[in-house]
């Protein structure tokens, strides 16, 4: 625990202030209209627990949270990469049915 | 008195950051489509996480823990970019009309 009192306050009200800042960008991503909106939410609901976490690692005094902290900005990366890509490459895909053409190799394509 | 100084700086800086935090989640409800709330999400964890993560260290003080939270940073300073291009490229190749959207088009459609 950090020994300034009025300092540990003001960091624990941070925290629930990037709580409800989550809450909202998962009001977002239930709401989006399209999926690239709930990606876009997963990713802004990872950034904003990596700040929580760097936070409640400064409020505790305990360094291996900062660890975690950046295994977790790995994963979160991770995962939105994956998800893109596995839809760009399946809509390559359904596009080289659809034309029968390899749209890898010439890579322009007219509208 | 020096500790009173630094730390009144690290939550001067830590308050900044809770502001872009909240200009972030106020930027993806107020834009209309997903292209325009990528650029207010990128927001948070490019500006916002700098200014936690500067305040945090003048909390702490030079140490292997502050080195660790600038390492967090910098992987996100890499990695956003690249998940915010593939979530656009995913985004653009999946729309119907997507020109409807774009103030500016291109003749022909890069993919």
């Amino acid at each position: 625990m950090i020994n300034n009192n009025w300092v540990s306050l003001f960091l624990m009200l941070c925290c629930i202030f990037l709580g409800l800042t989550a809450l909202a960008s998962l009001v977002r991503a239930i709401k989006g209209p399209r999926f690239t909106d709930r990606l876009m939410a997963g990713n802004m609901i990872g950034t904003m627990v990596i700040a929580m976490m760097c936070i409640l690692s400064v409020y505790q005094n305990q360094s291996f949270l900062i660890d975690v902290a950046l295994v977790y900005a790995l994963l979160s990366i991770l995962s939105v990469v994956v998800l893109a890509r596995l839809v760009i490459i399946r809509r390559y895909g359904q596009l080289e049915r659809e034309m029968k053409t390899p749209v890898l190799e010439d890579r322009r394509i007219q509208k | 008195m020096i500790r009173f100084v630094t730390d009144l700086i690290g939550v001067v800086l830590i308050s900044s950051s809770m502001f872009v935090f909240a200009s972030s989640v106020l930027g993806i409800y107020r834009f209309r489509y997903v292209l325009n709330r990528m650029h207010s999400a990128a927001l948070c964890e490019t500006l916002g996480m700098m200014l936690l993560v500067s305040g945090l260290t003048f909390l702490l003080g030079i140490s292997w823990h502050s080195a660790k939270m600038i390492l967090i940073v910098v992987f996100l300073w890499m990695a956003s970019p690249v998940a915010s291009h593939l979530i656009a490229r995913a985004e653009v190749l999946t729309h119907a009309h997507i020109t409807d959207e774009l103030e500016v088009v291109d003749d022909e459609r890069h993919i």
